[in-house]
Formats: structure tokens, sequence, C-alpha cells
């Protein structure tokens, strides 16, 4: 039986499960948690002008420590999976059969993507508490839809760094390639086509096509949204941004396996 | 060897110690302890922070719906904060009708991605307002003379929050660092006026401000002709509260002077004369 294009369920969730236990062996997780409620509640404790009803400031502080958090976690965690597993030696007993090397990439996504979604969970839990004590509310469908989708981006990150990872050698290399790729596509990736419009001419076609072939991260980042109690977002929109997220896994994942296909696992 | 690191470590912190004792020395000595460290630290970059925190502000007054620096703004145009505070508040409903500056979607995906931020104008209400208030207070210790911090805060304060006390101290805070500020203390005289209804100790501040206006005209400093229009009318309303038609009159002709509506304020100076041509009521 070919196992590269059978992958078995169970394969794929025994790889995913030890990412898992090793996440939380791990003290990543901790120091950075302790670091946003530390800092969330620092923050908090200030008092502006005598008034003890703001609570904005200190919800946009908290979302934005609990991005880079997260994406420390996915981008670090993934990076180093294949290159670890490499220099432990443990990669060989692994891809004997009949594990094959899909199950092994779609194993170590699963793990990884999951425990960012562990993460996010504990995240927005404290957040939630955070938000109910200070505004006496929680919009508890907005929190969802807003951790979510920040979940589906997270997804399209991990599948990123586990590309990078059978690309480049050293993770810290790939790790710094991702964050740069990541922050850049937050940053400006959906301001690409007012740039093309600009340039027009085949530079602007270009950059046109590059905004289109892109995943389009900052969708899903909808802090804005939940700072200001914007209320729901719409839920077509909402099951597009997750399929258009999981097509873009998807394709991440194939490229990925198909280069580690063809790889020689060596030291 | 090894022996000698703590004692060659002991030589370095001796040193440091050494050099960075005046220093701190010179910090506690400012005048404001807080402000020198900043300066000492970040220096003029500060002026970059204070800024941004302001369009953070602003951001916040238009619950996100902000342009970042990639979309188009008319030119010259001005915070809508600003204007709203301190600036043309009669603009503000007729501004938060006016078209986006987001346009109409390029393509279908800018479509589909604004279901992920805000896209309606909107100005922030009942006491929301609020929730710029720790952006304007950083803002004001990044660079404490950007005037237009402080003018802003204490509007918000004193006007929806109910909240003239916080205003003032942080007007006060603004003057201490800009004593010459003729705007401080305009609107520091609108706390006593509107406030506090303490007329007599508002008018002493609009005439020290008119003062202060006057002398950065001297100076050829090219002061703000609009402000010292406010100046003036506020004055007059303070004369009218106290029932003095002599200053008034004086104030209303130094108005008249300056202001493009002359028209009805030769009504209102006439008004005045009259008010002082009566004889005053016999007292018991």
């Amino acid at each position: 039986m070919d196992t590269n294009r059978n992958p078995s369920v169970n394969n794929v969730f025994a790889i995913a499960g030890i990412v898992i236990k090793e996440m939380y062996r791990r003290k990543d997780f901790y120091v950075l948690l302790t670091l946003v409620v530390a800092l969330t509640l620092v923050l908090g404790s200030v008092s502006f002008f005598n008034d003890q009803h703001i609570v904005r400031y200190v919800k946009d502080a908290c979302l934005l420590m609990i991005w880079l958090s997260s994406l420390v976690i996915a981008i670090t965690t993934t990076a180093r999976q294949i290159p670890a597993e490499r220099e432990s030696r443990t990669i060989f007993p692994l891809l004997a059969k009949p594990v094959g090397r899909g199950e092994f990439v779609v194993g170590k996504f699963m793990g990884c993507w999951l425990s960012c979604g562990l993460c996010l969970l504990v995240f927005y839990l404290f957040f939630g508490l955070l938000s109910a004590s200070r505004e006496h509310t929680v919009p508890v469908l907005a929190y969802f839809q807003g951790m979510w989708l920040h979940w589906m981006c997270l997804g399209i990150v991990v599948a990123l760094a586990l590309l990078g990872s059978v690309l480049f050698t050293a993770p810290s290399s790939n790790a710094t390639i991702c964050f740069i790729v990541v922050l850049g596509i937050l940053f400006a990736g959906g301001h690409l086509n007012g740039i093309a419009i600009q340039m027009r001419g085949w530079r602007g076609a270009l950059v046109y096509a590059i905004y289109y072939a892109l995943p389009h991260l900052e969708w899903y980042d909808v802090r804005e949204l939940i700072i200001h109690n914007w209320g729901l977002i719409d839920w077509v929109a909402w099951v597009g941004a997750t399929i258009y997220a999981g097509l873009y896994m998807a394709f991440l994942l194939a490229c990925a396996w198909l280069v580690f296909r063809r790889r020689t696992v060596t030291l | 060897m090894i022996r000698l690191l703590p004692v060659f470590l002991l030589v370095c912190c001796l040193t440091l110690a050494t050099v960075l004792d005046p220093q701190f020395e010179r910090w506690h000595n400012h005048e404001d302890t807080s402000a020198g460290v900043l300066v000492a630290l970040m220096g003029d970059s500060r002026r970059l922070f204070a800024h941004e925190f302001f369009a953070r502000a602003d951001a916040y007054f238009h619950s996100g719906f902000y342009p970042t620096i990639f979309d188009s703004q008319k030119p010259g145009s001005e915070s809508d904060l600003v204007e709203e505070s301190h600036a043309k508040p009669a603009r503000a409903k007729e501004h938060e009708e006016e078209a986006s500056f987001l346009g109409a979607p390029k393509d279908w995906m800018d479509r589909f991605g604004r279901n992920f931020y805000p896209v309606v104008h909107t100005h922030l209400h009942d006491g929301n307002e609020r929730e710029m208030l720790p952006w304007l207070k950083l803002s004001a210790d990044m660079d404490p003379h950007e005037i237009a911090t402080y003018l802003t805060a204490s509007y918000w304060l004193r006007t929806s929050l109910g909240q003239p006390a916080e205003a003032e101290q942080f007007l006060r805070e603004g003057l201490r660092a800009n004593p010459d500020s003729y705007d401080i203390l305009l609107e520091l005289g609108r706390i006593y006026f509107y406030n506090r209804t303490n007329n007599f100790v508002a008018r002493n501040i609009f005439v020290l401000a008119r003062k202060n206006w006057r002398r950065q005209e001297t100076a050829g400093k090219k002061p703000d002709a609009h402000s010292y229009e406010e100046i003036l009318g506020e004055m007059v309303k303070t004369d009218r509260a106290q029932g003095d038609p002599k200053l008034e009159l004086e104030d209303l002709e130094e108005l008249r002077q300056v202001a493009p509506a002359k028209e009805s304020l030769q009504e209102q100076i006439d008004e005045a004369k009259a008010k002082l041509a009566k004889p005053k009521p016999q007292g018991h």
C-alpha cells in the first residue's frame, strides 16, 4: 500500500498527539501567557483622568499581545518540527513504513495547528474574562468569530512555516522569513491593489497578480471590530473566509509534501 | 585569572556608577522628572510617538474606521477630532455624513475584505468619548508642547464626560509646559465660565489669554486670528453674565475690529450703549 497517496488518519493523529504533548511540556506558551496576563493587568490598573470605565485601550493592548504571542508560538513551533526530528534522528524510524511522508507532513501540521488552537482558547478565555470584568458583558459569538478567524489565519501560517521547514535548512532562517512574510501581508497585503492601480503598466499587473496570489491574512485580523464592539461579522463572509483559509492550507501542505517527498532525508 | 573576574566586574560597576550618577542627578533636578527621563531616552523621536498616539485617539473616535498610510485623504484636511473638539464643532454632524475615504471597492477581494474591518463613519457619543482619553494622555506625555492634545482632551472632559476638575488639572499641566499658550487659557476660562459659572475668574483668565495673544502678535509670531475672536467673544459673554455693560461695550468694540460679522455686532453694540444710557436703579 502506498501510504503517500492514502494517508492513514490514525498515523496523522498519532504524530499530531506527539506535537501537542511536546507543546504543553515546553515552557514557551506558559511564559507568553504569563507575560500577556501580567502586562494586561498592569495596563488595566492604570487610571486615566480618574475614569474607571475606560476599557478599549486594555482590550486593544491585550489583543495585540495575543496576536503577537500566537504568531510566535505558531512559527517557532512549526519551524523546528522537521529539523528537530532530523537532528535527533527520530525521523528515520518515523518515516519507516507504515508512516508515509504525506502522513508525516499532515500530522505535523495538525499537531501544530491544534496546539495553536488550544493556546488561543486559553488566551481568548482570559480576554473574555478581562472584557467581562470591565464592560460587564461578553459578546460570546463575536469573540468566537474572532477567535475562529484568528485560528484559521494561524492555520495558513503553520502551513507556510511547514513548507519553509522543508525548503530551508535552519529553523532560524525559516522562522525569520515566515515572520517577515506574515507581518508584511498583515501590514500591506490588503493595499497592494491600490498600489497596483497607481503603478499601471506591466509593473502594476505584476503587483495585482501578487495581490490575488497572496493569502489575505489581514481578513482574519478582526481586532478593530472586537475592540470597538461592532457586533457580528456576516456569517456568509465568515464561512467564505474559512473556506479560503482551508484552500490555502491545503495548497501549502501539498507544496510541502511535494518538496519533502523527493527529498533525501540525511543528517 | 578567573579569580580576578569579580574584581574586574566590581571596578566596571564603580566606573559605571561614577558616569551614571551625575546623569541621574541631572534628571532628578529637572522640573519634570518623567519628562526628563523621556527626553533623555527618546530624544525628538517622542514627537513621532506623540503624533501616532494622537492619531490612535482619532481612530478610537471613529471606532476603528480610520485611514492607513495607504489610504488617500483630502489634502489639507484636519483631523476630525481636532475639528469637532475645538475648531468647528458645528460641522460634526455634516462631517459624519461625508463620503468614506475608502471609496468604491476596487475588486471582488476588496469588497469581500470589507466584511472584516469597520467601514461605517461614526463618532463616539454617549460618554464613550472617554475611550480615547488614554491615547491623548500618552500623546501629551510624549510631546508636552502639542497644544491640540490638551484642548481636545479638555473639551471632551468638560462637555460630554462632565469632568471639569480633570479637564482643569490636565490644562494646568499643559500650561506649565506652555506658559504662553493663549489657547490653553481660553479653554481654561471656558471651564470657569461654563462649568463652574465663576464669571470673575473666567474673565481674568480670558484677559490673560488676550494679553498672551497680543504679546505673540507684537513679537511677530502670527498667532491664530480665529482664537483672538474666540477670546473676545467669551469676554463679551462674561461681561454680560456679570452685568457690566461698560466692559461689554469695550470688548464688543474690540471684537468688531477683527470679526467678519460686523453688522450683527453693531446691533449688540447698540444694545450695550442703550443699557449704559439707562439710569441705574437707586439702591435702598
